[in-house]
Order: structure tokens, then sequence, then C-alpha cells
């Protein structure tokens, strides 16, 4: 999807201006800020926000939404950890489930949404309760840790990051997840999958008189979402040492909002991955920043909240602006 | 002019209450430009719905190419060659133009979408119609006419034989009309069987062979463009015999006070410097074809729609109407074209939608007086011969001719001076209707002021004392009813060059 | 269309609302017989406890679903409500009346925010939930410095607002719970608050249409809401003592539960506060039942997610019919 203004004036240009100038905020406020620990930091509570981010853009676009990314990744993670940790399954079997449960609850979302027609929200809340419970029941109310970085199944964390021999720590996460942008970005904006996710959101009856298969292309942008949230399920059990049944309500508003705050139209129908990339980034600077200003974490809460809000009546102003003309 | 390319005999169609199309005749050849007119009503939506497998027949055969044929959807006459470009644009607004052409057979590099390939022959396309549109641009950062053209182009790509166009120029320029006129003579001249759906004499004089007129769902008779006069179609189009009567003279006195004024009122493309007044116990009709602007206009005055300039007074007094609330203080009603849409509350009774416009006269206290509200109801149930078990029953239970009733209850409850019925008895039988006039005439004698939205010619003549005749968004007549004929009228609804 | 003849019984009454109280009754039976000691007064009591607060929020949430819009920022605003109010109380020392009102207040408050986005600015109802349920769980955690909050027992001079939930061994808060929503049933069938409510959630354009200013309505509806909630969090405390910020979130989904098992259909326009009660009912004895039976309390979280999407299910399938 090509704008014809000019890229500057693009929301996902400005949005990424949002991130340098946040980024310059603190680390000239807060000497602390400035090492590279910090980045480290930043880095690492990312990559699974990143990922749901990801995955969350198809449903949004198509003008719906995946509440269950939350509570999903740590019902996936928790079920995979459990086979490894409890029954001693090698961590690839462990991996594996825990990305078949996520593109499972996925399809169970895109049939219920797509073909039994619910509505979208209160419907991945139920599936959002429903992972919440199966998760707590899947690891008996433990909280599970799966193999530390030195351990014998550990291999999986070095995926994100790498430790070298003189102690230095290189976030190659980041790498991968510019590839998975680039990727998805590629089957957004090249795929017949993206194309018609993004028709769907725009006008979804006259699609399907164009001959497009919608149920198909509707039901599989859940599946996304699904197997997106699997991957923060992997990229958030490396990254923390444990995992918590009864968590990850709240998640999927960071990623949500980051997507968003990156450009994702609240109704449908626009949106990029680039701009949810960088929309998330906006939330993590907040979150790991502000403490660093002398405002606790649950500031983060309410500014998120706030940010959120502003960016869609960004939004609504610019389309009655759109609409005079 | 070619073969026949396609033939639609003794076409029968009908709706629950509604004779749509009896026994109509069409042919096309190949070659030519075949114009269909007829009033708002006549049918002619309805058969090339009915040909392009949007509605099913019931009885009549439809030969297309020699072979006797059925399209059951859109898809399959697609396929075949019979596409149609439609009056509601159906587009996605947020891909770009060579997006929407290719929408469902995109052009592919194995995985990838080939968009280089779809902007080339986007661009190759324009560049044969002589289109100027970049298919790279988003649609919905056109105008509505280059998207109609869009439109156009989509449905020639589909390599069609015979391509309908459904009031085509409804939504663009000079410049874009003549450039849609180029286009359609290089069909003509690649031997294509083209339908051309419009009420606008100048542009079928000016495009087609021939013209073939529809008049309440039936076949009127087919005439060569260049051997007829506009009279001569005008004629054929409202040619009936009315059996009611129409009113012959107007009861109002011509000294009757001015109760609204409208000056100059512009609300967009639909809504053109439009002024007229409305004279106390006068019954105004609005008459003209679709998308004249009359509903706009109404709805402008209303303050249901912003608009852009204009003046309006009521009694000799200027006021403010900038939403519905104002509308009703100044004791103006509006009932609206589209009933289920915007005039009824499905989940609510009869009584409770009776009381919507004035619910503040029905409390004590905090409460709402529901004995109160009952009763009043009952009362113009009874005065307005609505039928209805009870004023408990939900209104979405009623007929439409009831629900109707119930609507005008609801202005009546509220005491407007100043009623506004746009179609007041569409999708209503013809002893509802009768109600509906006596009441309207009851109304007026008792010294309402009303306008009457009607695209029924018959109603037209026989309710108005006086008829304002609108096309395309401006007021283009005023006619007494002493003077008025259908063929008066029908000349100032449709549009005229030269 | 064709009538059916009805009972007039069921006519009053609804054949859903007496479905569910079947249902009601065969969930104690059952209980009563696979659990030991259920039967009784005291197992009702707790089931009451966590009635009235969860009450509260349904009624409050009927409100908004009935103008067709969603709020699930329920549980995190009832919260904040309770730690805020709880921590001027324990913190700040003010009396137990002054806090009581301030739980109030903060509810109306975010009522007031969440109705203003909604109808005013048209922003999409459930992203203003999104935020509003952050900015909730945010300001809580800021005011309390991310303490728990304690509020006094009924023995301490500061907990007489206990005896709202019970007196000895007398349900009290049953009374009052009723009693309000005899009151909001009243508001929504019987005042023109209700009246417009309802409407514009059946047909929004048709009620602008008529002279009525829905935006005005459309933002009571939350207001309505947020003080309800308010209300809730002070049940919350009554009956459970301690309230821990950053929670909140599954009783949204059990309060919007309640309402749409009793009847309030999703699309708007149509809401039973009685079937909003019934439901409440149900889902707290089903939590009762299986604490009773130490089910695994993660079971619950399952059958209700599993219990909405039905419900709405049918609702679905039932507008199509109507259609």
């Amino acid at each position: 999807m090509k704008k014809k203004s000019s890229i500057f004036t693009s929301q996902k240009f400005i949005v990424l201006l949002v991130v340098i100038v946040l980024f310059a905020f603190f680390s000239i406020i807060s000497e602390n800020f400035r090492q590279y620990s910090t980045i480290m930091s930043i880095l690492d509570y990312s990559y699974y926000i990143v990922l749901m981010a990801i995955g969350v853009t198809f449903p949004l676009i198509t003008g719906g939404v995946d509440l269950s990314i939350g509570t999903g990744l740590i019902c996936y993670s928790l079920a995979g950890g459990y086979l490894i940790t409890q029954k001693g399954m090698p961590v690839a079997v462990g991996l594996l489930v825990t990305i078949l449960l996520g593109i499972l609850i996925g399809l169970l979302n895109g049939v219920l949404v797509s073909i039994m027609d619910l509505p979208p929200f209160l419907t991945t809340l139920c599936t959002c309760m429903i992972t919440r419970g199966l998760g707590s029941i899947f690891s008996k109310g433990f909280g599970i840790s799966w193999p530390a970085a030195g351990a014998d199944g550990g291999w999986f964390r070095s995926i994100f990051k790498i430790t070298t021999a003189n102690g230095t720590k290189i976030p190659i996460g980041f790498l991968w997840m510019l590839i998975i942008v680039a990727i998805m970005a590629f089957v957004l904006n090249h795929t017949k999958m993206g194309r018609y996710t993004i028709a769907i959101g725009s006008n979804k009856e006259a699609t399907r008189l164009s001959g497009v298969n919608v149920k198909f292309y509707h039901v599989m942008a859940y599946v996304i979402s699904g197997f997106f949230a699997a991957l923060a399920a992997v990229a958030y059990s490396a990254v923390f040492a444990t995992v918590q049944p009864g968590t990850g309500a709240g998640f999927e508003l960071e990623a949500i909002g980051g997507a968003i705050i990156g450009g994702v139209s609240a109704t449908g129908g626009a949106g990029s991955i680039e701009g949810s990339l960088i929309g998330v980034f906006v939330i993590c600077l907040l979150k790991t920043g502000l403490p660093y200003i002398g405002l606790q974490a649950n500031w983060q809460q309410i500014i998120t909240g706030l940010v959120l809000i502003g960016a869609v009546m960004v939004d609504i102003i610019k389309k009655k602006r759109a609409e005079v003309h | 002019m070619g073969e026949v390319i396609l033939t639609m005999k003794d076409i029968d169609k009908s709706f629950p209450g509604v004779h749509a199309l009896d026994h109509v005749n069409f042919e096309v050849k190949r070659g030519e430009v075949h114009a269909l007119m007829g009033e708002n009503g006549a049918g002619k939506s309805t058969l090339m719905k009915v040909l392009t497998g949007i509605y099913t027949k019931d009885s009549g055969t439809i030969t297309f190419e020699g072979k006797e044929t059925e399209f059951h959807n859109t898809r399959e006459a697609q396929d075949a060659g019979v596409v149609i470009v439609h009056q509601e644009l159906n587009m996605l607004g947020h891909l770009t133009v060579a997006q929407n052409i290719f929408i469902g057979r995109e052009f592919k590099k194995g995985i990838k979408i080939d968009d280089k390939k779809m902007n080339e022959e986007a661009k190759k396309l324009f560049e044969k119609l002589h289109i100027d549109i970049d298919p790279t641009e988003t649609m919905s950062n056109l105008t509505v006419g280059k998207q109609q053209m869009c439109e156009i182009a989509k449905a020639i790509s589909h390599e069609a034989k015979v391509i309908i166009f459904d009031e085509p120029s409804a939504a663009l320029t000079e410049a874009e009309i003549e450039e849609l006129f180029k286009i359609i003579r290089d069909l003509r001249e690649q031997n294509l069987g083209i339908v051309y759906i419009s009420h606008r004499m100048d542009e079928i004089k000016v495009i087609t062979d021939r013209v073939t007129v529809m008049r309440d769902g039936t076949y009127v008779g087919t005439l060569i463009t260049n051997e007829c006069t506009k009279d001569d179609i005008i004629n054929m189009m409202v040619g009936r015999v009315i059996y009611e009567d129409p009113k012959t003279e107007s009861t109002v006195p011509a000294d009757a006070p001015v109760v609204l004024k409208v000056d100059h009122l512009n609300a967009g493309r639909m809504v053109q410097d439009v002024s007229f007044e409305l004279r106390k116990g006068e019954i105004l009709g609005f008459s003209g074809l679709m998308g004249a602007g009359r509903t706009e206009t109404a709805r402008a005055i209303f303050g249901a729609d912003p608009k852009e300039s204009g003046d309006i007074y009521i009694n000799g007094e200027k006021v403010t109407i900038n939403s519905p609330q104002d509308a009703v203080k100044c004791g103006i009603g509006y009932l609206s074209e589209d009933r289920k849409r915007y005039g009824i509350v499905v989940q609510k009774t009869v009584a409770e939608n009776s009381t919507m416009a004035c619910l503040q006269n029905f409390m004590s206290g905090i409460f709402i007086n529901k004995k109160a509200e009952k009763k009043k109801a009952q009362e113009y149930v009874e005065s307005l011969a609505t039928k209805t078990p009870s004023v408990d029953q939900l209104v979405v239970n009623l007929s439409g001719g009831n629900q109707q009733k119930v609507v005008i209850a609801k202005w009546l409850i509220n005491d407007c001076d100043i009623l506004i019925f746009d179609e007041p008895t569409r999708g209503i039988d013809v002893g509802a209707k009768n109600e509906i006039y006596k009441l309207m005439n009851k109304l007026a004698s008792e010294g309402k002021a009303i306008i009457m939205i009607s695209s029924e010619m018959t109603e037209i003549l026989r309710m108005s004392d006086r008829i304002v005749v609108m096309c395309e968004g401006r007021k283009t007549g005023e006619v007494r009813i002493e003077e008025a004929t259908q063929e008066v009228i029908m000349n100032m609804a449709t549009r005229e060059i030269g | 269309m064709e009538k059916i003849k009805q009972n007039p019984i069921v006519k009053k009454i609804g054949f859903n609302r007496i479905v569910l109280c079947g249902v009601l009754i065969l969930m104690y039976i059952l209980f009563s017989v696979t659990s030991k000691g259920f039967a009784g007064l005291p197992r009702i009591l707790s089931a009451l406890n966590y009635a009235y607060f969860l009450g509260f929020l349904a009624l409050g949430v009927t409100f908004v679903i009935a103008t067709g819009g969603i709020d699930f920022s329920i549980g995190p605003v009832m919260f904040c409500a309770a730690l805020i109010a709880g921590y001027c109380l324990t913190g700040h020392g003010l009396p137990t009346a002054v806090c009581l009102i301030i739980s109030i207040l903060v509810g109306f408050l975010f009522g007031c925010f969440n109705g203003y986005l909604v109808a005013y600015w048209t922003v999409p109802p459930f992203i203003v939930s999104m935020a509003s349920m952050n900015i909730a769980k945010g300001l809580a955690s800021v005011f309390t410095k991310t303490q728990s909050v304690s509020w006094p027992q009924a023995a301490e001079a500061a907990g007489w607002f206990r005896k709202f939930v019970k007196v000895g061994s007398f349900p009290v808060g049953l009374v009052i719970f009723l009693v309000a929503a005899v009151i909001c049933s009243l508001i929504l069938n019987n005042t023109k608050v209700g009246r417009y409510i309802l409407s514009l959630g059946s047909n929004k354009e048709a009620v602008r249409l008529s002279g009525v200013n829905v935006k005005k309505w459309e933002m009571l509806a939350y207001v309505i809401c947020g003080i309800l909630v308010g209300i809730a969090a002070i049940f919350f405390v009554g009956a459970y003592t301690t309230v821990q910020p950053g929670y909140g979130d599954q009783y949204n989904n059990e309060a919007i539960a309640g309402c749409v098992m009793g009847g309030t259909s999703m699309a708007g326009g149509l809401a039973s506060i009685g079937g909003t009660v019934i439901g409440v009912f149900i889902i707290s004895l089903l939590q009762e039942g299986i604490l009773a039976l130490g089910i695994n309390k993660n079971y619950q979280l399952i059958i209700t997610g599993l219990i909405v999407i039905i419900a709405v299910y049918a609702d679905v399938v039932a507008r199509r019919r109507k259609n």
C-alpha cells in the first residue's frame, strides 16, 4: 500500500521520530539509562511484545481484534514447558507443542469469529479466559522454568541472546525480529493472504462479491495471530526465568496498543508490520525509561493507556478532516 | 450494428406485494449502445439484476450468444462476459486502483503478487480507454468521478461481451463524461453490446442507437434514437391512464401565509442553491428522479446533515437549525425514506415509538407516565386506523403501512406545524396508501404545511397544491397544480442541454 | 408475522428467565448432592458475597451493553476505586463515610471518561475499555504506592460499612442488591434515561432523527455504569478484606457473562435486569460449587468462557432468525 503523500508525513515516520526523541530524552536525563545493559534490557523485554504485535496486526486489519494473545502466550509456554520439565521431553518437542497449541487456539478463534460470526472482542475475551484456565491446569498451578542458558536444553535461549567468551551479551534476537518483520511485511503487502486481509477489513462484502473466499482468509488472520502468540511464548520463555500461570493479562494491550500507535486503524483496512514494530518500541521505551526518571512502572500503564487513546483520536480527527474534502 | 447477442423474452418477476417485471422484452445487438429508460420503479435495475444473476426470474427466457442461458450469480455472468457497472460503488478504499481492478484474480510470480505487472496492465487498460488515472493511487484518495471510472475500467477488463452501465454519469464531471463517451464509442467499435441506463435526455441523444422504455414493470416499446424526439420518449415513460383523479385545483388561498422559507440552501453536490417557500395548509410536492437531491435537501433543512450555507425562515423569522433537535424545537417533523433504518426503533412498542419525539410531555416527575403515553398512542392508533392488536405491540411486528402510521403519529403527537414526508407510501399496499392520502389532506386542511417528496407521478399529481421539481441537486422548476401534467414535470426532471 | 399464543405467566416473566431459574435450582441440587455439607446457609452466604459485587458490576455493564457498546474496564476500575478509597481510609485516616463516597466518585469519573470518548469522539468502545483498564490499574498502583490495602474488620469502629453486607447471619447485602436491581430496572424501563438508552442501542439514527440528543444519553449509560462500579467496590471490600493492585480482569468476563446469559443482547436495544440478576447468581453459585467440590478454579474460568461463547452464539442465531 503506497500513500501518495511524502513518506515523511506518514504515521510510521512520525512514530519513529517519537521513539528517537524518547530515547534521547531518557538518555539525557538519566546517566544510568545510557548503559549498554539498558539497551539489552529494552530489547530483551521487547521480543515477545513485538511478536504478539506482528501477529495481532492481521486480525486488527480485518477490523477485528485478538485479546487472547496475552494469556495465550503464557498458556502455550506452560504447556510446552511442562512437557520439558515434568515429562522429560526434549526442548524441541516442547517448542513444537507450544507452537501447535497457538495455531490451534488461533484456529478456534478464527472459526468462532469468521464462520460462526461472533463478535471478535467478546469471543477472544472468552478464549483469553479459557487459555488462562488451561495454562494453570497444564502447569498444575506452579510456575515453570524452561531450561537455563547454560543447562542441557538451554540452547533455545541463545536464539535470542549470545554471550561471547569475554562476557559481552549480543542481542541477536533483534536481528531475528527485523527478519521476521521483513518477511511478514512481504506477506502483508505482496501475497494473497495479506492482500485479502486488507480487502476484508476495507469492505468484506465487496471482496466476497469479487469471488474471494473471505471465510478462509478471515480465519487465517486469526491463525496467524495465534501462531505469533506462540512464537512470543518462546521468546518469553527464553528471556524470563520463570513463567507463572495466571499472568499474561495486559500483554495484549501492549501489543495492540503498539500496533495502533504504529498506524493500524482501529476500524480496519489499514496498517503495517513495520509500524507495529515501531509502535511497540514506543511502549517498551516508556516501560523501561520511566523508572529512570523516577516514575514507577505503574505510570507506564497510565501513560500507555493515554497514548493509545491519543493515537486513536488523531486517527479519528484525520478521518473527519478527510470527509470534509 | 451487428447481430443480436442478447435476448430477454417475457421476463416475469414478482416480490411480495409487487409485480416488478411483467412480461418484459429486451434485446441487445453487437456494436450498439442501447438505452434503457423509465421512471423510478419502472423496473430497469430489476431487469438487469435478473440478467446478471442477482435475482432469479420467475419465468421467461434469456438467450445469450444464441444459447438459452441463466446466470445464477454475478461471477457466472462475469465469466460469460456479461458485466454490470453498478450505480453504488463497490470498492475497497484502502487498496490501490490496480489492486481493486484485479482483486480476486491477481497476477502472481510464485507466491508473490506481481503488483508491478498489475500496475502495467492497469496502465495499459487506462491508456486504451483514454483515462488519466494513476494505478498506484489509493482508491479512497480519488474523487467519486474517478472512482467510477475505475469501476468502469474494472468491468471492461473482464473481456466483456455485454456491458451494462447503470446511471454511469451521475457522479462524473463534464470532462469525465466526454471521456466516458469516448470509451463507449471505442467499445461499440469493438462490437460489444452496451446497455446504457440513464434519465439524461441529452446523453441518450448523443451516445445511443436505440432506446427501450419501461413503465411500471412493463415493456412499452423501443425506438431508434435518431428517429424520435424527447417528447416521444417522455410520452412512453409517463403515458399511463391515471385512474385516480389528479387534483385539478388547489384550495389553498392565494394569500396563505408563508410558513417555511428556504433561501439559497447549499449542502454538497446534491443540494445546490435551492430556494422555495411553503405556505400554511398547502401540500408541496417534491418531484424528480432518483439522485435529484430531494431527500438531501429535506435532511439539510431538518438538520440531519450539515449544510454549507443558506437560510431558513419559519413564519418570517430566521432560525438556526444545526441538528434534528433544533428542527424539532422549531416544529418541523421529518418522516424519512427508509422506515426501518431511520424511522422506527425496532425493539420498542407502538406506544414507545409514538412518543419518541416529545417524551418530555409524558413525564410524571422522573418517571415516564406510561398510562398517558399509551392513552395518547391509542388515540392516534384509532384516528389513523393503525392495524395493531394493541399499543404494546412491538412495532417491528406491524406491516409496512402500519409502521408508517406509527411514525406519522410520532410527529403528530409532537404537534409539528411543518411536516416533511419522504416517500410516505413506499412499500405500502393500495388500501393503506389511500388512508395516508386522506390523512395528509386532513392535516393540510387543519392548517399544517406539508412537503411531500415522492417518486410516484400519480401521487404527486393527486396530492400536491404546488410542485417543485429537482434534478441533480438543483431546483429546475416549480409549477401550480392547475398547470401541471406528467410531461411538464418529467421535462423538468430530466436534464437537457441546448 | 405469526404471533404465537403465549401463556400469560411465561410472557410476563419471560421464557428465558424461567429457564435460567431452572438452571439455578438444578445447579444447587447438583452441588448439594455431590458435595457433602453443601446444602445449608453458610455456602449460600458465601456465594452471595461473590454475587454482590459481581452483581453491581453486571448491573452497570448492562446499561452500557444496552447502548450497543461494551466496557471491560469495570473490573480494574472497581479495584482502583477500592484501592484509592481504601488508602484514603488506612493511609490518610479519612472517615469511612467519606471513603465510601470516594469509591463511588472514582467509578463516576471513569464512567465520564469512557462515556465522553465513546459518545462524543466516537472512539471504538473496546479501545476505550482497554486504555481505561490500564489507566485504572496504573492509577491504583501509583496511589497506593503498589501496596495492597486492607479495609477495617467488622469489629473495628471504622468497619461499620460491613453491615451493608451482613448483620449477623442476615444477608443485608442481598436486600440492598435486589433493591438496587429494582431501581435499575425502573430506570431502564420507566424513565427517560432508560428509554433513550435502549432506543439508541436499537437504532441510534432513528432516535437522533426524532430530535433526541443521542450523544448525551450514550455517555450517561457509561456514567451510570461507573457509579455502579464504585458501589461494587464497596461490596467487594465489604465481603473480602484485602485488595491488591493489578488484578480485576476476570470479573469483567463474569459480569458480562451474567448479562448476556440473562438475555441482554450484545447488539444493543434489549436488556433484562432480572435476567442479569439471575445470571449473576448462577455464576456465583458456580464459583462456590467449584470451590466446594475442590475442582480447580481454572476449570471455572474455562467453563465461564464457554458459557459466554454459547450465550453470545445463541444471541447471534436469535437475531439472525428475526431478520
